[in-house]
């Protein structure tokens, strides 16, 4: 039988060194910015049980769910998103809490991905959820938030944030006289942007306000131009009054954040999203996704029983830490001070590591007694400074580093 | 704020040859791409492009990916690979169809048994089944479909028709058609956004160009 004990499952990684501290500065980094904005983190556990995640407003691909069973023979699923199981958590445990609640995550979350496409299974992720809050300025702290989580990447990387509101897509899919299969088919071609068949879609229904209006709604992305545009378009009061408010909001954002590159798209309507307002996109150059992806759920909270507005985000820590990467290759900072210590010496050498280390030094014992091999070990390792300690004397040395 | 040239990634052969020359008829010099040697990376200066050539299929990981901005790609690839890209304009050549094709005369809806069928693109027929609720067997062939039936190995087979001659020499014939195919232009999600103004141009002139061409006709 083949043994699989020297490999990890496709699309699961070990993180080393450089690779592994770039992670946690992005984390640290997001965490910060999180903690300064009064959010308290929480943790939920990895497995969760299937119902969680299997709702009426909720789709996860049943195929993409890493799936198990307990003791007792139920489904398990180790948790395909963090939202869900918070929103859980807050139905039950968090009802009597004051509100609004501000929490926030640092956790992977798990999908099965299509076999040999170079995507991740596990994704560590971190975000905010900001529930009982159904004002702008909810809206506003989140989008703000994801802001300063694309500024702080740096001012190598461009960036951009996105907005959009499912609602225009609902209010239309409302009015819209088809059945269901079809208008699953219209939701995923407006999805794709894939409009010759959009429109070929849409013809086969009639021409008329609504139909004109969905196949017009994809293409409405862009800058504020859009707004205008969508003016024309959509000529009913609900519609008019989001694109109102998504107007101000815009335009709220620009005065926040004027450098960055806000943009509008009211075709983003992601079929697995349980959206029900504000839905936000934030990009980095080069790379293929988007990294940050969030958005208002209003209805989430109610499958559980409490029903309270929410909207939150989340990063795709392991996306932004590669864009990093690539653009600005980690320096490996090496250990200041290696001590090498004679046989007999250990106390000493400790008690020297100690006192450098309190001044902020990094500092490695030397595993080999034989000084030779020390001096070997320090070059490779480029640590530029090595004190040996000896029962007669104590002398400092600086190894010089070859390049 | 950003010259780095648009890269389109182009599926090898005839679907090549056909959007050169579209770019080509919008005023675009492709000169390099015409003597390209055994290059892979081709630029088109003046448009501030780069030509990437590629098999159908890595098109689209390309773009999905976003290494490449976007990609000339047929409907038939893009069916059975299902990528998360924005599939914009249908470049109307490239043409052909999905058909279900049997030996002729060879009655393939009767009985109850489950039926077999070999093809090269086993989702798409797996779709198409399914869609029609029927429990068939799918075997994925890599060469010449035609022979499965003809062996023995098949009840019909799923595969790309052009003009039916291959069908007709082979003794087959079509028994259904599944999906109309042509050469689609496909844009990555964050390119789109990101590169919107250089995007929508090009995209521009091409379906002025396209349309211009269904008119003429």
């Amino acid at each position: 039988m083949r043994q699989y004990d020297l490999i990890t499952p496709e699309g699961t990684k070990d993180y080393l060194f450089d690779e592994c501290a770039l992670k946690r500065e992005v984390e640290t980094k997001t965490r910060s910015i999180f903690k300064s904005m009064g959010y308290s983190r929480i943790i939920t556990p990895a497995l969760e049980f299937f119902d969680v995640f299997h709702q009426n407003s909720l789709y996860f691909p049943p195929e993409e769910l890493c799936k198990l069973t307990d003791n007792k023979g139920r489904l398990i699923v180790l948790r395909p998103d963090s939202t869900v199981p918070i929103a859980r958590v807050t139905a039950t445990r968090l009802k009597e809490a004051m509100l609004p609640l501000r929490l926030y995550y640092t956790q992977p979350v798990w999908h099965f991905a299509p076999s040999l496409k170079g995507r991740s299974t596990e994704i560590n992720q971190t975000g905010i959820e900001l529930i009982g809050a159904s004002s702008r300025m909810a809206d506003i702290e989140v989008i703000s938030a994801a802001l300063e989580v694309l500024s702080s990447v740096g001012n190598a990387v461009s960036y951009s944030l996105e907005l959009g509101d499912i609602r225009i897509f609902k209010e239309l899919m409302l009015r819209l006289n088809a059945t269901p299969a079809q208008k699953e088919e219209i939701h995923a071609l407006i999805e794709s942007k894939n409009y010759p068949a959009l429109n070929d879609m849409l013809d086969k229904l009639g021409e008329h306000k609504i139909t004109d209006a969905l196949k017009k709604l994809p293409t409405l992305f862009g800058g504020e131009e859009v707004f205008d545009r969508a003016d024309e378009i959509f000529q009913d009061s609900r519609i008019t009054e989001i694109l109102e408010n998504m107007r101000e909001l815009y335009h709220t954002v620009r005065e926040i954040s004027p450098d960055c590159r806000i943009t509008i798209d009211l075709g983003l309507v992601n079929k697995t999203d349980y959206y029900t307002g504000l839905v936000l996109k934030g990009y980095l150059e080069g790379y293929g996704e988007e990294v940050i992806s969030g958005g208002r759920y209003d209805k989430l909270l109610s499958e559980f029983g409490y029903d309270i507005p929410a909207v939150g985000m989340a990063v795709n820590v392991d996306a932004v830490a590669a864009v990093i990467g690539k653009k600005n290759p980690p320096v490996h900072a090496a250990p200041d001070v290696l001590i090498s210590a004679e046989e007999g010496c250990e106390a000493e050498a400790v008690r020297k590591a100690a006192v450098l280390r309190a001044q902020g030094l990094c500092v490695e014992h030397s595993m080999f007694t034989d000084p030779e091999l020390s001096r070997e070990y320090a070059k490779d390792r480029k640590i530029a400074k090595i004190i040996f300690i000896s029962s007669e004397q104590t002398e400092e040395l600086e190894v010089t580093i070859h390049e | 704020m950003n010259n780095k040239p648009l890269r389109i990634a182009l599926t090898k052969g005839r679907l090549e040859k056909d959007t050169v020359s579209l770019l080509e008829s919008l005023g675009y010099d492709c000169t390099a791409v015409h003597e390209k040697g055994r290059k892979l990376i081709l630029p088109i200066p003046d448009g501030n492009l780069e030509v990437v050539l590629a098999k159908a299929a890595d098109v689209i990981t390309y773009v999905e990916h976003g290494v490449c901005d976007m990609g000339v790609v047929g409907k038939d690839t893009l069916m059975e690979m299902n990528g998360k890209l924005f599939e914009l304009v249908n470049l109307g050549f490239g043409k052909c169809k999905f058909a279900l094709a049997t030996k002729k005369d060879y009655p393939f809806y009767d009985g109850f048994g489950i039926k077999t069928i070999a093809s090269k693109y086993p989702n798409v027929t797996k779709a198409f089944f399914e869609q029609k609720h029927m429990d068939v067997d799918i075997i994925k062939i890599e060469g010449s479909v035609e022979l499965a039936p003809l062996l023995g190995l098949a009840d019909g087979i799923v595969d790309i028709v052009e003009t039916g001659t291959t069908l007709k020499e082979n003794g087959l014939e079509v028994v259904e058609d599944v999906a109309q195919i042509s050469a689609r232009l496909i844009v990555n999600t964050v390119s789109l956004k990101m590169r919107q103004k250089e995007i929508e141009d090009l995209v521009k002139k091409v379906e002025e160009k396209i349309n211009d061409k269904a008119n003429q006709m």
